[in-house]
C-alpha cells in the first residue's frame, strides 16, 4: 500500500510541473509510470487473492488422496488423477441432486421470464397511478431477509402440502428473481420505440398480440439474459432448498452439504471435484450471458 | 392499493375505441397494465409479504414449528431476546457486515482502477476475476473451509512458510480468526461485483475532463480526488449501501463455513433466526429476533429507496 502511495506522489510531481508539455493532441492518454506500476501491484496482489483459491480448488480435485492429506501442502501436485470425478458419477445421491438442480433451475428460468416480462412491460409502456409504488415494492422485496421469511414460509408450504416438492422451490426462486429480471427487461422494453407499438395497434393487433409478436421477439437477448440470471439464482440457492425440500427433492448445494459435511474425515478432493462440477454450469451460463448482454446493449444503442 | 382504473390520460384514447368495436369488453389500458403485473404481485404477496407479516406476528406468540396451536404472550419473546445475547448477535452482525462491505470495496476498487488503465491483458482479467462471484455460496464455503483446514490447510502452509505463524492454527475453531475467516471468504465472493460496478462507473468519466485537468497541472492523485471521485461518488455510495444491506442478512457462507461457531462467535441475525426456528423449533423467539432485525433493516432500506429515487430523478 505504501508503495502505491509513493508511486502516486512521484507521478504527481511529474505531472504537476507548470511547464510540463501537454500530451500531443489526438493521441490517446498514456498513463504515467507510477500509475502503471501501482496498477500492476494491485492486479498481482488482489488478482492472486481472487484466482489462487480457484487454482487450489482445481488442483485439490485432481490430486490423489495419498498426496492431499499431507502437511505442509505442495502447490504443484506430483501426480494428477481423475478418480475423484469418476467417483462422483458413481454416487446415485449426487446424480439425483444434479437432476433436481436442473429441473428446478430450468423451470425457474422459464417461469421467471414469463412473469417478469409481463410485469416489466406494464412498468415500461404504461403510466398509471400506483405504478411507482408497485415498482418500489418489487425492488424492496429483495431486501427482506430470507431466513426470516422461511420461518413462516415453511408453515405455509406445509399447510398446502408443498414441502418436498419442486413447486415450493420454483415459486420461491421465481419470486426472488423478480426484482432483477423485471428491472433488466424494463430496460430492454424502454428501448423499443412507442411508435412501433402504435403501428401494431393501427394494424389491428391486440395488446397481447403486440407483446407476443412485436415486443418479445425484439427483446430476445434480454429474455435470454433474464432467464440465465433466474437459472443461476435457482442453481446457486442454498437456504430454501435446504429448508423446504427433503433429501429426495434437494438441489446440489444442500445436497453437497448432506453428502460431504459432518463425516469424520471429509473427502476434500471429492468435495472439491463436486464443487467444481456444481460451479461449472453457472460459469458457462455467465459466459453466454455476457455475450447476450453486450449484444443487447449495443442493439439498444443502435435502435435508440 | 390506490390505483386509478378509469382515467386514461393518453391522447389517443378516443380513436382507439373505434378499432375495438368488435370487442366491447376490452379492458382500459390501466386495467390491462395492472393485469400484466398480477402474476408477479401474487408471487410477491404469497412468498414475501404474507410470510413476512406472519413471521413478525409470531413474535408475540409462543409457537412451535412442530406442534400446532399457539398462545399469545405479548412482549415476552421480545424481552427474552433483548435480555439474552442480543447485544452479542448485533455486534457480530455489524462486525461481519462492515468487514464484508469495506474489504470487497477496497479490493474491488483497486482492481477497477487498475483495470481501467491500458494494462495489458485487462480484458481477460476482467472476465476471469468474475468467477469467485459466480460460484455458489456453498462452494465458496467448502473452498475456504479446505483452505483454512487445521491439519492440511493451505493457509497454514503458506503462513508458516512465510514465518507469520509458528504452528498450524485451527482458524475456524478460534473466535477471532473464525470471524476473520468468514469475512475473508465473503470478501472473496463479493469483490468481483464491486469491481464490475466501479469499473462501469469509472468508464463514464469523460477523458476530456482528465485531459483538461492534466493541462491545468493536476497530478494523478489530485485528478483522482477532484475529477474521478466526484464523478463516481453516486455509484460508490450505491454499491456500499447495497452490499451493506445484503451482508446484513447474509446466510449461506456463515452457515456452512462455521455454522455460527465456535461457541456462537460467528452467529449473526440470519443464522440465529434460522437456528432458533429450524433447530430449536421455537417460532416465537425466532419471530421476535426477526422483528428487531427487520426494524434495523428497514431503516437501511429506507436509505436505499431515498438514494435510488434521487438517482432516478437525476
Amino acid at each position: 500500500m505504501t508503495a502505491m502511495v509513493t508511486m502516486h506522489r512521484e507521478a504527481q510531481v511529474d505531472g504537476g510541473q507548470p511547464n510540463a508539455v501537454p500530451p500531443p493532441k489526438g493521441k490517446l492518454r498514456r498513463e504515467s509510470r507510477g500509475v502503471r506500476i501501482s496498477s500492476w501491484i494491485a492486479v498481482v496482489v488482489f488478482g492472486a487473492f481472487g484466482l489462487l483459491p480457484i487454482y487450489w480448488l482445481l488442483v485439490t480435485s485432481l490430486t490423489p488422496d495419498s498426496q492431499v492429506f499431507r502437511y505442509p501442502p505442495s502447490f504443484l501436485p506430483r501426480s494428477l488423477t481423475l478418480d475423484h470425478y469418476a467417483s462422483l458419477a458413481e454416487n446415485p445421491d449426487l446424480f439425483r441432486y444434479l437432476v433436481n438442480s436442473v429441473i428446478v433451475s430450468v423451470i425457474t428460468a422459464l417461469a421467471s421470464v414469463i412473469v417478469s416480462a409481463y410485469m416489466a412491460y406494464s412498468f415500461s409502456k404504461f403510466r398509471y397511478r400506483g405504478r411507482r409504488s408497485l415498482m418500489y415494492l418489487v425492488l424492496a422485496s429483495q431486501m427482506f431477509p430470507q431466513a426470516l421469511l422461511l420461518v413462516t414460509l415453511y408453515t405455509v408450504f406445509s399447510a398446502y402440502g408443498l414441502l418436498n416438492t419442486y413447486t415450493a422451490l420454483v415459486l420461491s426462486f421465481t419470486t426472488f428473481t423478480l426484482p432483477l429480471c423485471v428491472w433488466m427487461l424494463k430496460g430492454f422494453f424502454d428501448t423499443i420505440p412507442d411508435e412501433l407499438i402504435e403501428a401494431a395497434r393501427v394494424d389491428g393487433a391486440s395488446r397481447m398480440r403486440t407483446i407476443h409478436s412485436i415486443v418479445l421477439p425484439l427483446s430476445a437477448p434480454g429474455l435470454v439474459a433474464a432467464g440465465l440470471f433466474a437459472f443461476v439464482r435457482g442453481w446457486n440457492d442454498f437456504i430454501f432448498a435446504l429448508t423446504l425440500a427433503g433429501p429426495h427433492k434437494q438441489t446440489l448445494p444442500p445436497g453437497l452439504v448432506n453428502t460431504f459435511v459432518g463425516e469424520a474425515q471429509t473427502s476434500w478432493p471429492a468435495l472439491m471435484a463436486a464443487s467444481l462440477v456444481t460451479s461449472l454450469p453457472v460459469v458457462i451460463a455467465f459466459i453466454a450471458l455476457q455475450r447476450y448482454l453486450v449484444g443487447g446493449i449495443t442493439a439498444g444503442a443502435v435502435k435508440g | 392499493m390506490a390505483v386509478d382504473v378509469g382515467v386514461d390520460t393518453r391522447p389517443d384514447a378516443d380513436t382507439r375505441t373505434d378499432n375495438e368495436r368488435q370487442r366491447p369488453r376490452r379492458l382500459g389500458d390501466t386495467a390491462f397494465a395492472l393485469v400484466l403485473t398480477l402474476p408477479g404481485l401474487a408471487l410477491l404477496c404469497a412468498v414475501v409479504l404474507y410470510p413476512l407479516i406472519t413471521a413478525l406476528v409470531t413474535a408475540f406468540f409462543e409457537q412451535s414449528l412442530v406442534f400446532p396451536g399457539r398462545t399469545f404472550v405479548g412482549f415476552d419473546n421480545i424481552r427474552d431476546v433483548l435480555t439474552g445475547n442480543f447485544g452479542q448477535t448485533l455486534r457480530q452482525t455489524l462486525v461481519f457486515t462492515i468487514g464484508t462491505t469495506i474489504a470487497p470495496f477496497v479490493v474491488g476498487f483497486a482492481l477497477a482502477l487498475a483495470l481501467n488503465t491500458r494494462l495489458r491483458g485487462r480484458n481477460l482479467l476482467r472476465g476471469v476475476l468474475l468467477v469467485p462471484w459466480l460460484v455458489p455460496g456453498v462452494v465458496v464455503s467448502f473452498l475456504w473451509m479446505w483452505i483454512f483446514n487445521a491439519n492440511y490447510g493451505v493457509a497454514n502452509g503458506v503462513l508458516e512458510a512465510l514465518g507469520v505463524i509458528d504452528d498450524p492454527q485451527a482458524w475456524l475453531a478460534q473466535p477471532v480468526t473464525a470471524m476473520a475467516a468468514v469475512i475473508i471468504a465473503k470478501t472473496w465472493a463479493s469483490f468481483p461485483w464491486m469491481m464490475v460496478m466501479l469499473l462501469a462507473g469509472l468508464q463514464t468519466v469523460p477523458t476530456e475532463l482528465h485531459e483538461a485537468a492534466e493541462v491545468d497541472g493536476a497530478g494523478t492523485i489530485r485528478r483522482f480526488f477532484k475529477v474521478t471521485l466526484p464523478h463516481i461518488k453516486g455509484i460508490v455510495g450505491l454499491v456500499l449501501l447495497l452490499e451493506f444491506i445484503w451482508n446484513f442478512q447474509h446466510f449461506d457462507i456463515i452457515y456452512v463455513l462455521t455454522g455460527g461457531g465456535p461457541a456462537g462467535m460467528t452467529q449473526t441475525f440470519a443464522t440465529r433466526v434460522y437456528e432458533t426456528a429450524f433447530k430449536g423449533f421455537d417460532l416465537g423467539h425466532a419471530g421476535a429476533l426477526g422483528l428487531l432485525w427487520m426494524v434495523l433493516l428497514l431503516a437501511l432500506v429506507a436509505v436505499y429507496v431515498r438514494f435510488s429515487e434521487r438517482g432516478e430523478q437525476r
